[in-house]
């Protein structure tokens, strides 16, 4: 092929420039105040857009439930814009969105979140809206059935989506049944099926309580406006969130496991390969952070530069800890094409043992380093960014000025504190590796990998 | 808000468009070029955004796997996508790393072929195909788009095909394929380039100048393959049954609307507001909220413009409920947009809600940075994005009504539903 000629007097193009001067970068100020009722208020003031995010952090996440009742926590903070004080479901709808504002409830396995981003110029009614749906929610009984009811037809619907699938099922071989997170965060629709308006009210009353609630409110809004706006809304709700007991966290088996779950006629393999992982209070956090990424949590891991641009068995691969108050995860996750499973997962267990074995060459280490440090700042640029940062200081309990010294403990990480977290926390002996794909291609040449004969699952997760 | 914009066109043609903004110490380079899955020709189907991958290859003096690894080393974010109208390529950096990033999208435009291979493309060829294996063939619903787009165009227009393309013309790309490709699209004068953040103005243009301004000019592109123009109405219903691997019944609507950017294309973007977006919505509130007939409901007007645009509709059958009552009350919601406008309280929803998510959307230089690129190549007209929210507020309900009259109607929709494949393990 005739190469597009380059200018000789372009040399300047040969080598990668150097960067420019460094500008300096500091989040803005964080503000946290105490209300009287204990509800804890952080702000931060971004002036730069005329819009605000307030989000609150209620003690509420899927760990509070008991298993008999799985799924409603999910189901209480989705209900709660079905109905509060005056307003019906509909009267919600209209009136947050004729304010323009997007009013969300969610939850993960540590809290719920209930929030709002708008325009500024909208925040006062906005944040009447809000406030109304955390203390008063109605729980109309038709709407408990209409939620229950799409519940249940979402659990249906992800049984049909591999992706879905087989996290679905890497929870359930990764973790103890009596571990909550075996189970799908939001229920498994035997549970679900069951709930009735009496369990969201029981739960709704335990959980949602100022006590250990905050609040975070984050943009164009100063911290006294932010101050005033929450007093006046939520300074005379009352009451603490019941004491809840420790979250149990084992693994399902002490050994390696090989999982099919069966899917005849199946182009590509979903597969996740995992183990119980590790809490985000953990001392190791940035090591384990530096060391996923050159595993697998960049474009330029080993995992992606193996999987997909050495060998193209996959369209992308990662890696990730899923960190929470107690031990979530850990999952390397991708698909490949049917006929490449087996040495798809043949070259992720050699990744794994390779980062165990030897130290990360420097220039990984750099890479990984600088990219943890360098992308932080990409990461605020919006009020919902901010406020996500905020969120991680409230969940875990990191100090307040945890984000000030991020970048320089990111670059503290040394090669060998990569290995020693690699050896800790990968550990190849106790992996489930958990294939959703065509059994009748796959399980023979799955059986030679040395994990033992598989053991075949259909898509309702009962052996065959 | 205003967004500053400064525009310039280098001798070699590339329109460049700048925005400062110094809040953050980050800046965003984002490149459209003009061309997309449109401008391929028969045969080689998803080529576009094949091609896509391998500017992501390397080039004369970056090798391979480098181009990301670059940008990842300095903490930033980049990626590129393909569409029926355009392929964009996009990074944002520490604000001290612009040159890189000029210096990385300068070398591919200007010297990508000399580093091209045949191992290369076998690769991503086989990465594109499990693209397409995950996201089409192995995913409930997904190939809708494609199965829209064969029905709602006729074979000779270029938007009759998907942007993935088929496994069949995927296999047959080859190496002089991308050189053809590169050499009639990837030039300067197809191309813009924009710069979003805190930068210097004098600085960066004089970079900018010192990395593309010697790229050559490209000759100008060939006129789009097939037959671009078409009427703005099918002619008739069209209808599509599938049988496929999903939980749930789902039904599709759609139909041909005014192009992207035209005044007529407002209307049609409010009213799939109006159906769709939020729980205030007409579909949400009757289909989902009080019959409970359906799962979920979406609407949406694609920003498209080559000869016509489309509106498509859906609506997942809750369980138990049959697929023809979801598909009549969905057509009674549209019907109902025809049979008088809608009220003034309605519309304010819609422009707020479009208000709000314009200036949200925003807050990031990537998006902005986008949105210039957009306005420029499509419209030639980058202050598009200070203006373009005046063209949603000047519509009225009449509009709106007329343009559910004119268009969306029976002889000018496709229908089309996926019904549950009987299981084929008798347990």
């Amino acid at each position: 092929m005739h190469a597009d000629a380059m200018r000789p007097e372009e040399a300047f193009r040969r080598t990668p420039p150097g960067p420019g001067a460094l500008r300096d970068f500091g989040l803005p100020p964080v503000e946290r105040r105490t209300l009287a009722n204990g509800l804890t208020l952080l702000s931060c003031t971004s002036r730069h857009f005329p819009v605000v995010t307030v989000s609150m952090l209620l003690e509420a996440g899927g760990v509070y439930e008991p298993a008999e009742k799985a799924g409603v926590a999910a189901l209480t903070a989705e209900l709660l814009e079905s109905g509060a004080g005056a307003r019906s479901a509909a009267d919600i709808a209209e009136d947050a969105e004729s304010l323009g504002v997007s009013l969300g409830s969610s939850i993960s396995w540590d809290v719920a979140y209930v929030g709002l981003t708008g325009l500024r110029s909208k925040l006062e009614p906005a944040s009447e809206i809000l406030a109304s749906v955390v203390r008063e929610p109605t729980f109309p009984l038709e709407e408990v059935e209409r939620l229950r009811a799409e519940r249940l037809a979402e659990i249906l619907q992800r049984r049909a989506d591999p992706r879905s699938l087989a996290s679905e099922m890497a929870s359930r071989f990764v973790f103890s049944p009596e571990t909550p997170f075996s189970r799908p965060l939001g229920g498994p629709s035997a549970t679900v099926a069951m709930l009735q308006r009496g369990d969201v009210e029981t739960f709704y009353r335990a959980r949602y309580r100022p006590g250990d609630t905050s609040v975070l409110v984050v943009g164009d809004i100063s911290a006294d406006e932010a101050a005033a706006l929450v007093e006046a809304r939520l300074g005379d709700w009352s009451g603490v969130p019941e004491p809840a007991g420790e979250v149990l966290v084992r693994p399902r088996s002490p050994e390696a496991q090989m999982i099919i779950i069966d899917r005849p006629g199946a182009v590509q393999s979903e597969l996740r390969i995992g183990h119980v992982g590790v809490e985000r209070a953990t001392p190791d956090y940035f090591s384990i952070v530096v060391m996923n990424t050159i595993l697998g949590g960049a474009f330029s891991s080993r995992l992606n530069l193996s999987l997909r641009e050495r060998h193209g068995y996959t369209y992308g691969v990662s890696s990730g800890f899923a960190m929470r108050r107690s031990p979530g995860s850990f999952l390397v996750s991708t698909a490949v094409q049917t006929e490449v499973t087996a040495p798809a997962v043949r070259e992720v267990l050699a990744t794994l043992a390779g980062m165990r074995d030897a130290e990360v060459t420097p220039a990984e280490l750099n890479d990984a380093r600088n990219y943890l440090a360098g992308i932080f700042p990409l990461r605020v640029q919006t009020t919902d960014g901010l406020a996500s940062r905020l969120a991680e200081l409230v969940i875990y309990g990191l100090p307040e000025d945890y984000f000030e010294h991020y970048r320089e403990r990111v670059l503290a990480v040394s090669a060998d504190e990569v290995l020693r977290a690699a050896q800790r926390y990968l550990r190849p002996a106790e992996l489930a590796v958990v294939v959703v794909g065509d059994a009748a291609k796959i399980a023979g040449p799955l059986a030679e990998l040395g994990l033992g004969e598989p053991r075949i699952y259909n898509q309702e997760g009962e052996e065959r | 808000m205003r967004i500053p914009i400064e525009r310039f066109t280098l001798e070699n043609g590339l329109r460049v468009v700048f925005s400062e903004d110094h809040a953050l110490p980050v800046v965003a380079v984002n490149l459209w070029y003009n061309v997309g899955s449109r401008n391929e020709r028969p045969g080689r189907t998803g080529f576009a955004h094949l091609f896509e991958h391998m500017m992501f290859q390397g080039s004369q003096n970056v090798p391979n796997t480098e181009h990301i690894a670059h940008i990842e080393r300095v903490g930033g974010s980049m990626n590129g996508s393909t569409w029926l109208d355009r392929t964009n390529y996009f990074e944002t950096v520490p604000a001290h790393q612009l040159e890189l990033a000029l210096w990385l999208e300068s070398d591919r435009m200007g010297f990508l072929l000399p580093a091209m291979t045949q191992e290369k493309l076998d690769n991503q060829r086989s990465v594109v195909q499990n693209e397409r294996r995950q996201r089409v063939d192995n995913q409930p619903y997904g190939d809708w788009d494609e199965r829209i787009q064969a029905l709602v165009y006729p074979p000779e227009h270029p938007y009759h095909h998907s942007v993935i393309g088929s496994m069949e013309d995927l296999d047959a790309a080859t190496l002089e394929d991308v050189a053809e490709f590169f050499r009639t699209y990837y030039a300067p004068n197809n191309a813009v380039l924009s710069v979003v953040g805190d930068f210097k103005r004098e600085e960066a243009l004089a970079l900018v100048e010192r990395y593309f301004g010697s790229l050559p000019r490209g000759p100008e592109p060939p006129p789009l393959p097939g037959r671009p123009e078409l009427s703005l109405r099918i002619g008739r219903e069209v209808r599509e049954v599938v049988e496929a691997t999903v939980a749930l019944p789902r039904v599709y609507l759609a139909y041909r609307i005014p192009p992207y950017g035209s005044d007529e294309f407002y209307p049609a973007d409010i009213a799939a507001h109006l159906l769709a977006a939020g729980k205030a919505s007409r579909l949400y509130r009757s289909l989902v909220r009080e019959q409970r007939i359906a799962q979920d409901v979406v609407a949406y007007a694609f920003p498209i413009v080559t000869g016509a645009s489309m509106m498509v509709l859906w609506a997942t059958a809750a369980p138990g409920r049959l697929l023809e009552d979801v598909e009549r009350a969905l057509l009674a919601q549209v019907d109902a947009l025809s049979e008088a406008p809608p009220s003034e309280a309605e519309m304010q929803r819609a422009l707020t809600r479009i208000e709000s998510r314009e200036t949200i959307g925003m807050q990031q230089v990537g998006e902005r940075a986008d949105h210039l690129s957009l306005y420029t190549t499509l419209f030639d007209d980058p202050e598009r994005i200070n203006t373009e929210l005046d063209r949603y507020r000047a519509v009225t309900p009449e509009q709106v009504q007329r343009m559910a009259r004119e268009y969306l109607v029976e002889e000018n929709r496709v229908v089309l539903s996926y019904t549950p494949k009987q299981a084929e393990e008798a347990a």
